[in-house]
Order: structure tokens, then sequence, then C-alpha cells
């Protein structure tokens, strides 16, 4: 079958017991080898998808393909998948040996035990915790828990790997560093991973593709610059981006668009990037604040509120309309809070969205 | 520094007070009074004679041996059975709770009301336990009149007994197991047995020393079903009698204080040794 569409899901769908519909027809595949990112908010679905492919839900309709052959009606067991859990879910009791050679000394096609060592022992090594396996996991780090929880993901030889948000439990420098082992790991090993995750960075950082997903429905499946460049929706280009993008509420009328303070000429705009014909009306305005910078020929005059230092930017927060906006700027530009400046924007970087969310522009 | 230490005592005073009384004071006296003899009111020194009577006693011998093999029968058997019910109503029962409160009422409610109710139960001629063992065509023992049966009745009451909170304690614990590590055992197709010889097994081993220190404590320390089931007697000819039994029967029945209390004395040593014995027991096979 094609390395295109290794891990493919149809239409899947999921009603809990109590009626809540946490997913609502997904589709989506995922290439040989890749690593895919499924993010979003909490309660957005992800995890009931990663638990449907593990096979520990069953999906209300639809179906999932792994290499072509659909496994909806197959045991866990038989998928040949390696599950990462958000709390590594070690086994307290045993060696991080005995944790990682679990998988091949239970169930129908267990290894002897030598031969499950001789395994485990390659996993150990490349998941860098070979001088740790008499230690017992209470004794281990989160980030050597976590390596632990992804040798014994492995060693059963899996097709999938599939991990719940395995880096939430460790604190931010470490995530960084663990982040690049995992990936730099999984493409050692050449195993087609699903990874997810509600943090933005880590999946931009990680994954070779990112779906996002927002109550239950995929609003983009793209690389990840595109989620910054061309978000499909208003929930994309709120969610993916820090600091957040800034909405401006604005009306079409009279071949202008106008908000308070300031107007655009829709003949200035760039006409290729319009999606359709738009009509006179509401629509939202919004641009990242690394594209709306302080110019002395600026259309929008503002008051600098406040400034904060984020390394070597600095935001200007100021308000428009009643509502705190944002604007990055260096690190030396010569404002302070008080000033009054005027802003630009670049107009071939802002979205207009309709009131529903629809990008329009 | 000083004056906070003056407060700590202050604090502690009740506590230090109440136990020095209740417990300190009459283990002491108890040690004091095994060296001597007479009624309560009119003690002398007698040095080790209650214990080179005790040593000598027939009914001692017996009474330390029933309560050994009642140690030795019912707290492994109690313990297994109630790690089997306990894992059967936690993996298998839906309403846990009722079950789980069922099987705890046998432990509030009196000892000695359930062992009258088991004295009809246990009766040889038309005992519920005899019409079941009929009905099966098994052999029907005489439970309570026959002096050789004592002790079987004995232990079996006491397992019954020892369930309710065994259970109890067992489900709290099943319940503490993260249940992830058996969506991993599942994953890995691990059968039943395996799940639980390999994750519920190792993960009970603190809740199951504890278990087995508080059992053998009390059933070293066995009387209230014994009394109850033999209405008031040790079973017939004292067949069934046990170390507080026969501590009970030299101190109230006979008026010998000095020898329960050597005989006292003697179990807490007992007692003492075993649970110590097990302390070490246990933390090696923690430590595997």
């Amino acid at each position: 079958m094609g390395n295109d569409k290794f891990v493919e899901v149809k239409n899947l769908k999921k009603v809990y017991n109590n009626g809540h519909e946490a997913i609502k027809d997904v589709s989506f595949s995922v290439k040989k080898g890749d690593l895919v990112c499924l993010l979003g908010p909490s309660g957005c679905g992800k995890t009931t998808i990663l638990n449907i492919l593990a096979g520990l839900l069953s999906p209300t309709s639809g179906d999932i393909l792994f290499d072509g052959k659909s496994v909806v009606k197959t045991a866990p067991k038989d998928r040949h998948i390696g599950y990462v859990f958000q709390n590594y879910s070690l086994y307290p009791h045993m060696s991080v040996l005995q944790n990682v050679m679990f998988p091949l000394v239970v169930g129908k096609n267990k290894k002897p035990k030598a031969e499950a060592k001789k395994i485990a022992e390659k996993y150990m090594k490349l998941a860098q915790i070979s001088d740790l396996a008499d230690q017992r996991p209470h004794n281990l780090s989160g980030g050597q828990q976590q390596r632990v929880a992804i040798a014994r993901a492995l060693v059963g030889e899996p097709k999938i790997l599939l991990m719940d948000e395995p880096l939430s439990n460790l604190d931010a420098r470490l995530r960084l560093k663990i982040r690049e082992e995992i990936r730099s790991l999984v493409k050692e090993v050449g195993i087609t991973t699903l990874f997810v995750t509600h943090d933005q960075e880590e999946a931009l950082s990680i994954g070779d593709k990112i779906i996002l997903f927002n109550d239950g429905v995929i609003q983009q499946d793209d690389l990840g610059q595109n989620f910054y460049l061309k978000p499909n929706n208003y929930f994309v280009a709120n969610f993916v981006g820090n600091p957040v993008i800034n909405n401006f509420k604005v009306k079409k009328d009279d071949g202008k668009i106008k908000a308070k303070d300031f107007e655009i000429n829709v003949d200035d705009l760039d006409q290729d990037r319009f999606k359709r014909e738009i009509p006179d009306g509401d629509y939202i305005l919004s641009v990242r604040p690394e594209n709306i910078l302080p110019d002395e020929n600026g259309g929008l005059p503002v008051h600098v509120d406040d400034i904060e230092l984020i390394g070597r930017e600095r935001i200007l927060k100021f308000e428009h309309d009643g509502k705190q906006a944002r604007s990055l700027v260096d690190l030396e530009a010569p404002i302070k809070v008080g000033d009054d400046i005027k802003l630009k924007m670049r107009l071939d970087r802002i979205f207009l969205f309709t009131p529903d969310g629809e990008r329009v522009y | 520094m000083k004056t906070n230490q003056k407060k700590a005592w202050l604090f502690l005073a009740p506590t230090i007070i109440f136990v020095t009384f209740f417990s300190i004071y009459p283990i002491l006296r108890a040690f004091v009074m095994s060296f001597q003899s007479g009624s309560l009111i009119n003690l002398s020194w007698s040095g080790l004679s209650n214990y080179q009577y005790l040593f000598k006693d027939p009914e001692f011998w017996l009474a330390i041996k029933n309560t050994a093999l009642y140690a030795l029968i019912s707290v492994p058997i109690g313990l297994a059975i109630s790690i089997l019910l306990a894992w059967i109503i936690f993996s298998k029962v839906k309403h846990k709770s009722f079950f789980e409160t069922t099987f705890f009422m046998p432990y509030v409610t009196s000892t000695i009301a359930i062992g009258i109710v088991f004295r009809y139960i246990f009766n040889g001629d038309y005992g519920l336990l005899n019409f079941v063992l009929r009905c099966l065509h098994l052999p029907a023992p005489i439970w309570i009149d026959d002096p050789s049966m004592s002790l079987t009745t004995i232990i079996i009451f006491g397992i019954w007994t020892s369930l309710a909170f065994n259970i109890v304690i067992l489900m709290g614990a099943l319940r503490n197991i993260d249940p992830n590590f058996y969506t991993v055992a599942d994953m890995y197709g691990a059968s039943g047995a395996e799940k639980f010889w390999r994750i519920t097994m190792p993960e009970l081993i603190p809740t199951l020393a504890f278990l087995l220190t508080m059992n053998i404590i009390g059933a070293f320390k066995v009387y209230t079903s014994v009394y109850a089931l033999f209405n008031g007697q040790a079973g017939v000819g004292n067949s069934g009698t046990t170390a507080v039994f026969y501590i009970y029967n030299k101190f109230q029945i006979v008026g010998t204080p000095g020898v329960a209390m050597a005989a006292t004395v003697v179990l807490f040593l007992i007692i003492l040794f075993i649970t110590f014995l097990q302390r070490k027991m246990m933390k090696k096979i923690g430590e595997n």
C-alpha cells in the first residue's frame, strides 16, 4: 500500500455515552515515518482520537486503516502500536529493565527471557538509559522516566507510536531538550509517530505536520509555517502565535475597510489574497503583533500603556476600541511607556475574517 | 528554644498521661504481677513460681498450640480468600459499593451476635452448614459438640470474620492502583493471570504486609469468637481453649492473677517476636 497514507482516518465520529460528541467527522492521513502532532486546546478531542487509534476506545462510526487495512475491529494488542502515556505509567515495583521488557514477556507471543532482555537492552541503549537498568522508576528524574516509557513503547517494534502529551510533566527547560531527543529518536527508528499536545510551540518544533483540532473538528491539517502564514479560519489564527494575534472590529463600506482610528483602501490590499468577493458589512481584521509596527507614516495613532520584555523583543501594549492590542518591537526601539506613537500594518500579512470565523483575506 | 520546649511538653502532656496510665502502666503492672501470687487484694512475691506452673500446665500448652494453629491456618487462608473476593468484586462486579457495604457489615456487627448465628449454622443436627453438606452427600461433622472439631470450627469462623476488614482494605488498595497499568498491560496482550501476578499482587504487597501483621496479632488474641461459638466455654472439655481464654480463665474463674499475668507476658513476647520476624520478612520481599 501507499506510504503516503500509512495511517488513514476516515469520517471518524465518537459520541460518548453521556451524549457528548467528542469527535465530529474527522478524516486525515499520515505518511509513513512522519511525526505528526495532534494539536488543540483541552477537550478538543485529540486524546480521544489517539485512544481510538490505539483501540482503547471504539469509534461510533468511521474507519481507521493502518497500512491499508482496517483495524477498527482489531484488538489493541494486535494493532502493532506503542503508546506513551501522559504520566508514563511505569510499573513502580519493577526495575527499568523489567519495565522495558514487560511488553515482550507477557501475552501470547511472549519471548524467552534472555531474548527479551537482549531486545530491551538494545532499545535502552537507544534511549540512553542503559546505566539505569536496575533502578526503580521512583528513583528516576522526570526526563529519565520519559525515556523509559518511550523505550517500553518501542521495544515491541510497533509500526506506529502514539504519544499522549508526553512532555507535560516535565519542567520547561527539560521539555525543550526532551522534545529534540524524541524527534531524533523516532527519526532514527523510522517509526510513524502521532504526538498529542496542547502546546503550539512544541507542535511547531517537533512535528513534520500538524493537525489542529477544536470542538472535535479538524481546523487545519498543514505544515507548521502555514498555521502562521495561511490560517484556515479565525480559530487557527488566534490559537497559533505568541504573543497572540490582534483582532480589530472593522466595517467594509464604500471601498474601504474602516475601524476606529484607521481605515484601509480595499484597492491597497493584495487582490490575489482574497478568497472570494466580499460584500459590505462587518468583518474582523487580524494582524500578528510582529506585523503591526511603529512607523512615522503609520495610520493608527496609539498610546503605549505598558511594555513587556520577552528576551530579545519587547511587546508594546495599547488599547484600541476597548480591547488591548500588542505590537512586537525590537529590544532597542526608543519607545517608553506613555509615548504616543503611530503604527503601520503590513497589508500583505493581515487577515480578514467574517464574524463567524471564515477567512476571506 | 527553652520556652518552646516547655510548650511542646504541654501539648504532648494529654497523650503522654493517657498512654502512661492506660498502656504503659498496665503492661508494667502485668509484668510485676506475673512474679506475684495470691488474690488481687493480697499479692505477695513468689519469684518465678507462676512461670514454673505455667510451663508444667498441659492446658497452657494446649492453649498455645491451639492459638498457634489458629493463627497459622486462619490468617493465610483468610487473606487468600480476601484477595480473591476483593479482586473479583473489583474487576468483575458492577455496583461495587453495594457489595463493599455488604462485606463490611460483619465488621461492624458484634462478634457475639455473629457467633450466636453461627451456633445455629454449625449445629450438627439442624444447622444450615450440615444441611448443605448432606445435600452434597458430604460427611456432616458435629461441629460444636465434638472436641476434635472445636479448633476446626473456630478456624472456619475466624476466617469468615476476618474477611470483612481485609476485603474493605484490599478494595481500597486495588482502587489506588493506576488504571493505566492495566491499560498498558492490555495493549501488550497480557492475560488476566499475568496482570494479576505481575501488576496487582506486587502493588498489593504493602497492604498485605499491613493486613498480615494485623491479622496475626488479632489471631493470637482470639477470644470472643470462641466464647460466642461455645456459649461461654472453650469448646467441649476446654478442647478449643486459646491463649487469651486461658488467661481469662486463670484470672477470673480460677482466681490466680499471677499465673494469668505470666501467661500474658509469654503471649506478649510471642506476638512481639512474630511481628518482628514478619517485618523483616516483608522488608525482604519488598526489596525484591
